[in-house]
């Protein structure tokens, strides 16, 4: 039973030491700040996921602490890199290799559904 | 096997470390504000595994609890700065 728990610590702690340095590599080498966003993305839910799956079977004690924190980090993630992305599109960065855009026609369609229409900056002119 | 457990914990740690440094060195000439924050997100993300690898090294749960609360602060605090730059205020 000690080997089987060993044996499974090694492989998850493996694994996710592996995608995280999978993760950081892409926010080296990619060119773009949402392709960037994916795979960082990929650091918090397989790299860290991978090390508590380690956790949770050979820490003692550490089995409900270590589902909490699993729980709560497929919870944050997906919303965390939305937010970036979404922040990074309404202060006008624009994707490379964009061919089509449909959240600016929606926005200008709709103007109730952009969230900066209602808070503009002040005019530095005024 | 629990040298072997061992010496990939210590290697993990190691890993872990160099990639904190790369990390840094990437957020202090980044591109602009979006992609600094990610790799403040990405740096509170590598912490947390350096705690649950702490975790392991150990046999200590308290620091599965450390990494609990440093979750929660850097999610809350990367939610806060994303909406307050598309925003420009904080409610």
């Amino acid at each position: 039973m000690e080997f089987v728990l060993q044996l499974i610590a090694i492989l998850a702690v493996a694994l996710g030491t592996f995608l995280s340095t999978l993760g950081v590599l892409g926010y080296i080498r990619l060119p773009d700040v949402y392709t960037r966003l994916h795979a960082v993305g990929k650091v918090g839910v397989f790299g860290v996921v991978g090390l508590l799956v380690g956790a949770v079977v050979w820490t003692p004690l550490g089995v409900g602490k270590g589902i909490v924190l699993i729980a709560f980090l497929l919870l944050a993630g997906p919303v965390t890199a939305h937010s970036l992305a979404s922040a990074a599109y309404r202060i006008g960065i624009v994707p490379v290799g964009l061919i089509r855009d449909d959240l600016t026609r929606d926005l200008e369609a709709q103007p109730a559904l952009s969230a900066s229409q209602t808070s503009q900056p002040p005019d530095p002119a005024a | 096997m629990s040298t072997i457990l061992n010496y990939t914990l210590y290697l993990a740690l190691l890993v872990h470390t160099g990639l904190l440094a790369v990390v840094l060195w990437r957020v202090w000439f980044g591109e602009n504000v979006i992609d600094r924050l990610t790799g403040a997100e990405l740096l509170s993300t590598l912490t947390l595994a350096i705690l649950v690898l702490l975790a392991l090294v150990e046999r200590d749960s308290m620091f599965i609890d450390v990494a609990l609360g440093l979750a929660a602060v850097g999610f809350i605090g990367i939610i806060a700065l994303a909406k307050y730059l598309a925003d420009e205020q904080m409610y």
